[in-house]
């Protein structure tokens, strides 16, 4: 009768309707203030307000005083607006996990209220609902199955399998995840239909609980993201104690306070790189985009180191390892294994097919088959094409077809006459074929199946192509051959003929399948054939890689352990010299109990031992097995796997394609889909989508990700070098009392101007080494921006850089008239508006605004001789240990467009806005971007002279503390 | 003994410095067992007492036998204490490598301010002392006025001296050196209307022209000792800054002129310029610097403001004009110009 349309509203107001509830969603504009707020941008902040309140002290001391802390306090603003944005901009780009669970939920079902069929939006269901369901309907709600006709559910959005299964309406499992009358909300009725009853809606089903675990499980910080806000840290640090440490210096030196505000505004601006923040995320962009070339998409673009700290990789078997699709990989016939090439083409079957029981064992699997090719496929490769029928049948049709040719045409030749396909009480399939031999006028039977059944129904064995009789050293050759190859965990058949004597059954005979007017025993037994869903061809060599990288590779797999493990070991998750604690007690011939189990460096855990592990047994496990294998294991057990993993201290990536996956993925530190058979949930919880679904493009993910952590490390001893150079003037103008060496509008201009593209350029430097094996990184001790680095950049090349421009500085003033000796101590005179007769050193005089035209020029050469010293510093930082010249001066091109646009916007600002007077630039005499070659070319030697020591001596002292 | 040694030691090190290169492949392939290893440590620290206490007993024994043979054992375990004197394997730090730090460090700077200092004195050499390399940036010449106190607003009332003592006091000191009898002494009298060009090395001195402070007349404050702030007709003297080389266009000599900037022009309705000619003459070009041209006595113009309006602030702008004299640069008011306000109360 189904509910009371009233009931049904009550219900309605009861429980809310049955659909997911979205997330509680950050407002946009919380992000966005956020990343106004964060990183250097509460510095520059405070300098912008810092600049307005001393403006604000001018303008009351006098009210024509000039703008140009205004304009500054505006510049600093608009910096940190622009660079907010564009984080903002990078961050709204990655997607939202619930935007998919939202999208499939099924729009309409087909509900029995008040005696009546009706059609409503399935968001109106309630619980107590009955609703009918077809094939091709999603289910729109948890329901129990009332009856069902022939009905099938796809529940591989759920759990993961991908088989097709049926629904009953029978209770066969106390887990409701198990049981055969239950269907769940959002997943698809693929066939027959079916009438239930809801039990459960909205938030409260299965799906439901899956997607609120997945986004209440915390996002944690990327490592990269931890990298950078040490180094925001250190830098900030730096910055904010200098500025207190000289605001007190200038304070105590009966400098005005607004001077010493002014001072304090252009040490922040001197010590924040502000462009770093934003060359960071473009660097990473830069490497995701090679990434997505290498079929890694990379959705969160930090992740994209997080794959090059990546520690242990907890990977799934099917499809990522494995190629997916069941393929021959073993025949016994002749008494002999035969191994069968299961590359992704098969083009290379090298055993012998000379023997006659081959031919013979061949038309068996020919047709004894009732797979098909889909027509229209004569321009694929038979490896692609789209086959119907089930794994074993495809696999056994292409494994023929590469052999013998058109297999259609071969069992047109052999027409069948009758057939028994295969079902489960059986065990085998059969069928009854004419032969293709004219003169032969007996009917071929030919069978396949469970080996076991198959030897049962046999009392010969082909030989070599003749028939013996089936003796019992031969049935034991077939026992041991069988073990073997169903110890490689491979799916083995049997199969056997017969050729039906003439006389009895002639051309005319009738067949019927339901009698067996045929005999069905002593018939001749031809081979066995093995298959397996073989290793990717590519993943064995990337498992070695990432062994060699120092990654453990754990298998995740819901199959079998057996096969788990035959799969693991070919791929060298298990290598070839180690053994599991069974292996070991296998060798001794002791019971297992009695192995110590840490002696075996592999292991194999299945998911009932893991269910009756507790946390510690658990890490244990994984910190004292180099190699691991988890078999049979529920897709919630992955979690558990993931979070053990991370108590240890690893940086975890974990590959996933089910919905059930998505907590799993959101957990890791770096969550993979699968591109292809990843469902839409897990693609929105990972970090990271595998186009190919292929295992070996994760290893070279990782050597992205290395690489850029190497080039950002680059980067930013780039970047943090000038800050020195930029940060000398203002120390010195407040000690010493120079004019002023660089305005903090000049400053802007480095640190947003020339020295943006450069340092950009450095993320397509080329390893210097094989980064892949190199251990992975520890989170802790390798960090981005280490000791070494901050001093080698500002206290041996900043500082270097800063002598240099101030050589650059005193020469454009000695030049000038003002000699470096009456410099000093000048500043009170030189910047008193009252005086325009300044003298200088050849008793001429000066005015004012001479004598700031000449400070701009000042600043102008100090740009230039920073920027000139900046592209040795761009050189050098192409490597950190081999010689520029090992490591190829032309190779990375994208360094010299750094360098042509380093110096092409100097040139620019220098003679194309010499005249803006805002900018505080003017033009240069040509001589004056020359004076800082030789300081440049120091810095280029010194450097190759510390690589070269550390070459020299690795180790040593110097390695230590000269490598970075 | 040895825990001081450590706390007194640590902050020397930035954490970093533990962490160094050779320990990350040990330190990456055991990762998960690092906490392990720290344990180990911890235990080592603690056992350390023990172990030194042993130490002082063999020592205490030692000094008991006097000299008596030590055993290997001894010096076995001296050398150990030195060696963790010297390499600390906890802090992964030794006293003596901090010295070799400073030292290094210390050398890399020396050569470091060697190099810049030798770069600095070749530059200053390479740089002539008495001429300029470059004078763009001076040019064209600027203009000054004095008496000059912090301000361009003359502002006094002729009956109080006291608002007007300091520009006298001012205008007096300023033309100490150009007393006549100063000027006679050291200056020689050129003549005038051509430049006083002296040939030869640049390292000689140059002798310079006179400019006595009679030529001020009226506002040499030989005859009147106030410069005329007494009767409200104050003397303003103008000079040009110097600027070594430079060379008015012959036979136009550069002339003062003022006016009334805003306002109305009868505010002031004379003025007198001494030297009359209101120019400042050729001879006392080229200027060879200070080095040289020790001398050398800027040229002056007095200007006399004889009738100016009383009781009101009047803006008056003297510009220079002449040949290759530009007085309307907009940014800088003070070349081949000057402005000043009078407000001369009475």
């Amino acid at each position: 009768m189904g509910l009371s349309s009233a009931k049904a509203a009550a219900l309605l107001a009861r429980d809310g309707p049955n659909a997911l509830s979205p997330p509680k969603q950050t407002p946009e504009i919380v992000k966005f203030l956020k990343q106004m707020v964060g990183g250097f941008s509460i510095l520059l902040w405070i300098g912008a307000i810092l600049c307005w309140i001393a403006y604000g002290i001018q303008y009351s001391h006098d009210p024509s005083s000039s703008l140009d802390n205004v304009y500054l306090g505006v510049v600093l603003a608009v910096v940190v607006i622009l660079t907010g944005m564009f984080a903002y901009y990078q961050e709204a780009k990655s997607t939202n996990i619930m935007a998919t669970f939202s999208k499939m939920i099924p729009q309409q079902a087909l509900v029995i209220r008040d005696a009546e069929k009706k059609t409503i939006p399935s968001e109106q269901l309630v619980v107590g609902d009955i609703v009918e369901i077809k094939g091709g309907d999603q289910i729109p709600a948890d329901i129990r199955l009332l009856c069902s006709q022939g009905c099938k559910v796809d529940n591989s959005s759920l759990t993961g399998e991908s088989e097709p299964q049926s629904r009953s309406c029978d209770c066969t499992h106390d887990n409701p995840l198990e049981t055969k009358n239950i269907g769940f909300y959002s997943t698809t009725c693929l066939e027959g239909t079916a009438t239930g009853m809801v039990i459960n809606t909205g938030d409260r089903t299965v799906i439901g609980q899956i997607a609120s675990l997945a986004s209440g499980v915390g996002n944690e910080k990327t490592p990269i993201a931890i990298e950078i806000e040490h180094f925001v840290h250190i830098v900030a640090g730096v910055a904010v104690s200098l500025g207190i440490t000289f605001f007190i210096i200038a304070v105590s030196m009966k400098y005005p306070v607004l001077d010493s505000i002014i001072f304090l505004i252009g040490i922040i601006v001197a010590n924040v790189p502000e462009g770093l923040l934003a060359t960071v995320t473009v660097s990473l962009s830069l490497t995701a985009k090679r990434m997505a070339k290498k079929n890694c998409l990379v959705k969160n673009l930090e992740a994209v180191e997080t794959l090059g700290s990546t520690s242990i990789i907890c990977s799934d078997k099917t499809g990522t390892l494995t190629q997916n699709r069941m393929t021959v990989a073993h025949l016994w016939f002749d008494n002999q294994i035969f191994m069968a090439d299961t590359s992704e083409d098969h083009s290379n079957q090298t055993f012998d097919q000379s023997s006659g029981t081959w031919a013979s064992l061949s038309r068996i699997i020919t047709l004894c088959n009732r797979a098909e090719f889909k027509p229209g496929q004569e321009s694929v490769p038979i490896m692609k094409k789209v086959v119907v029928g089930d794994a074993s049948e495809t696999a056994l049709l292409k494994f023929s077809e590469v052999i013998l040719g058109d297999v259609m045409e071969i069992r047109k030749r052999n027409r069948k006459i009758a057939e028994i396909p295969f079902n489960s009480t059986n065990k085998f399939q059969l069928s009854i074929h004419e032969t293709d031999d004219p003169s032969d006028k007996r009917f071929l039977l030919v069978m396949k199946g469970a080996p076991e059944r198959i030897l049962e129904k046999c009392s010969s064995i082909l030989i070599n192509g003749q028939e013996q009789p089936l003796d019992d050293s031969t049935a034991e050759a077939f026992h041991t051959a069988y073990m073997e190859l169903g110890g490689l965990g491979e799916r083995v058949l049997g199969f056997c003929h017969l050729y039906l004597p003439a006389d009895e059954f002639p051309e005319t005979y009738s067949f019927d399948i339901d009698t067996m007017n045929f005999p069905t025993s002593n018939l001749c037994f031809v081979g066995l054939l093995s298959m397996i869903d073989p290793p990717r061809s590519t993943v064995p060599d990337a498992v070695t890689k990432c062994r060699s990288a120092g990654i453990k590779v754990i298998m995740v797999t819901g199959d079998h352990p057996i096969t788990a493990k035959a799969i693991a070991r070919s791929v060298g998750i298990i290598s070839a010299n180690s053994e599991t604690v069974e292996d070991i007690a296998k060798r001794l011939n002791i019971a297992v109990e009695q192995v110590n189990k840490w002696d075996a460096k592999a292991a194999v855990v299945t998911g009932m031992e893991l269910k009756d592990m507790n946390q510690e047994q658990l890490d244990e496990i994984l910190a004292n097995h180099s190699e691991i294998v988890f078999a049979r294991t529920s897709p919630q057990q992955k979690l558990t796997i993931v979070e053990g993993c991370q108590r240890l201290g690893a940086v975890v990536a974990v590959t996933g394609d089910g919905v059930n996956d998505s907590p799993a993925l959101k957990k890791a530190d770096i969550g993979i889909a699968m591109g292809i058979a990843g469902s839409d949930a897990a693609k929105n919880a990972a970090d990271m989508v595998l186009l190919d679904d292929n295992f070996a493009s994760i290893v070279t993910g990782v050597e992205e990700g290395r690489l850029i952590f190497d080039n950002l490390k680059k980067t930013i001893a780039y970047t943090l070098t000038k800050n020195i150079a930029e940060l000398c003037p203002f120390l010195i103008y407040i000690t010493v009392g120079l004019p002023l060496p660089i305005g903090t509008i000049t400053i802007l201009f480095i640190d947003l101007g020339t020295d943006i593209i450069p340092s950009v350029a450095l993320a397509y430097e080329k390893a210097e080494s094989d980064i892949m094996n190199r251990k992975p990184r520890h989170k802790k001790k390798d960090r981005l921006v280490n000791t070494p680095l901050v001093f080698y950049s500002y206290l041996h090349i900043g500082l270097m850089q800063s002598l240099g421009a101030f050589v650059v500085y005193f020469t454009v003033y000695a030049q000038e008239g003002f000699r470096p000796s009456s410099l000093t101590g000048l500043r009170v005179e030189w910047e008193n508006d009252n005086v325009n007769d300044l003298e200088d050193d050849y008793g001429q005089e000066w005015t004012r605004y001479q004598r700031q035209y000449l400070e701009w020029t000042g600043y102008t050469v100090f740009f230039v001789a920073i920027m000139v010293q900046q592209i040795a510093d761009l050189i050098i930082r192409k490597t950190r240990r081999n010689s520029i010249f090992q490591q190829g001066l032309f190779r990375n091109k994208v360094i010299w467009v750094g360098i042509a646009s380093q110096i092409i916007i100097a040139l620019i600002l220098s003679y194309g806005l010499g005249s803006v007077t805002a900018l505080n630039f003017t033009m240069l005499r040509p001589q004056y971007w020359f004076v800082a070659v030789p300081y440049a070319v120091l810095i280029w030697v010194y450097d190759e002279v510390r690589k070269l020591l550390i070459r020299l001596y690795p180790g040593s002292w110097w390695d230590k503390n000269m490598y970075y | 003994m040895r825990r001081q040694l450590r706390s007194r030691r640590a902050p020397n090190f930035p954490h970093g410095y533990r962490y160094r290169l050779d320990d990350q492949d040990e330190v990456n392939q055991n990762y998960l067992a690092d906490e392990e290893e720290e344990a180990e440590e911890d235990v080592r620290v603690m056992g350390v007492p023990n172990f030194e206490e042993e130490v002082n007993e063999e020592e205490q024994k030692e000094e008991e036998e006097g000299q008596g043979q030590p055993t290997g054992n001894t010096w076995w375990q001296k050398l150990q204490l030195m060696n963790e004197y010297l390499w600390d394997p906890e802090q992964r730090m030794s006293l003596a490598r901090t010295g070799l730090i400073l030292v290094i460090y210390f050398f890399f700077y020396a050569s470091l301010a060697a190099v810049i200092t030798v770069g600095m004195y070749t530059l200053l050499l390479a740089i002539s002392p008495y001429m300029p390399t470059f004078t763009e940036r001076v040019k064209p010449p600027g203009v000054m006025i004095r008496p000059f106190a912090h301000s361009l607003n003359f502002n006094f009332n002729v009956s109080e001296p006291d608002t007007w003592q300091h520009y006298v006091i001012s205008l007096n000191g300023f033309l100490q050196g150009y007393n006549d009898s100063l000027q006679e002494e050291m200056n020689i009298d050129c003549p005038p209307g051509q430049y006083f060009i002296q040939d030869g090395d640049e390292d000689e001195d140059k002798k310079a022209c006179q400019f006595k402070r009679s030529f001020l007349k009226n506002c040499s404050g030989l005859e009147d000792p106030t410069f005329g702030y007494s009767t409200g007709q104050p003397c303003i003297l103008l000079k040009m800054n110097r600027i070594v080389g430079f060379r008015p266009e012959l036979g136009d000599p550069v002339k003062v002129s003022c006016k009334v900037q805003r306002g109305d022009e009868n505010d002031i309705r004379s003025i007198n310029y001494y030297p009359e000619s209101a120019s400042f003459d050729l001879r006392y070009y080229p200027y060879y610097g200070k080095l040289t041209h020790v001398n050398y006595t800027s040229p002056l113009v007095a200007m006399h403001f004889t009738d100016v309006v009383k009781n009101q602030a009047v803006p008056v702008q003297c510009q220079l004009k002449g040949k290759s004299i530009i007085n309307d640069v907009i940014n800088d008011s003070f070349v081949g110009r000057v402005i000043f306000t009078l407000n001369i109360e009475t």
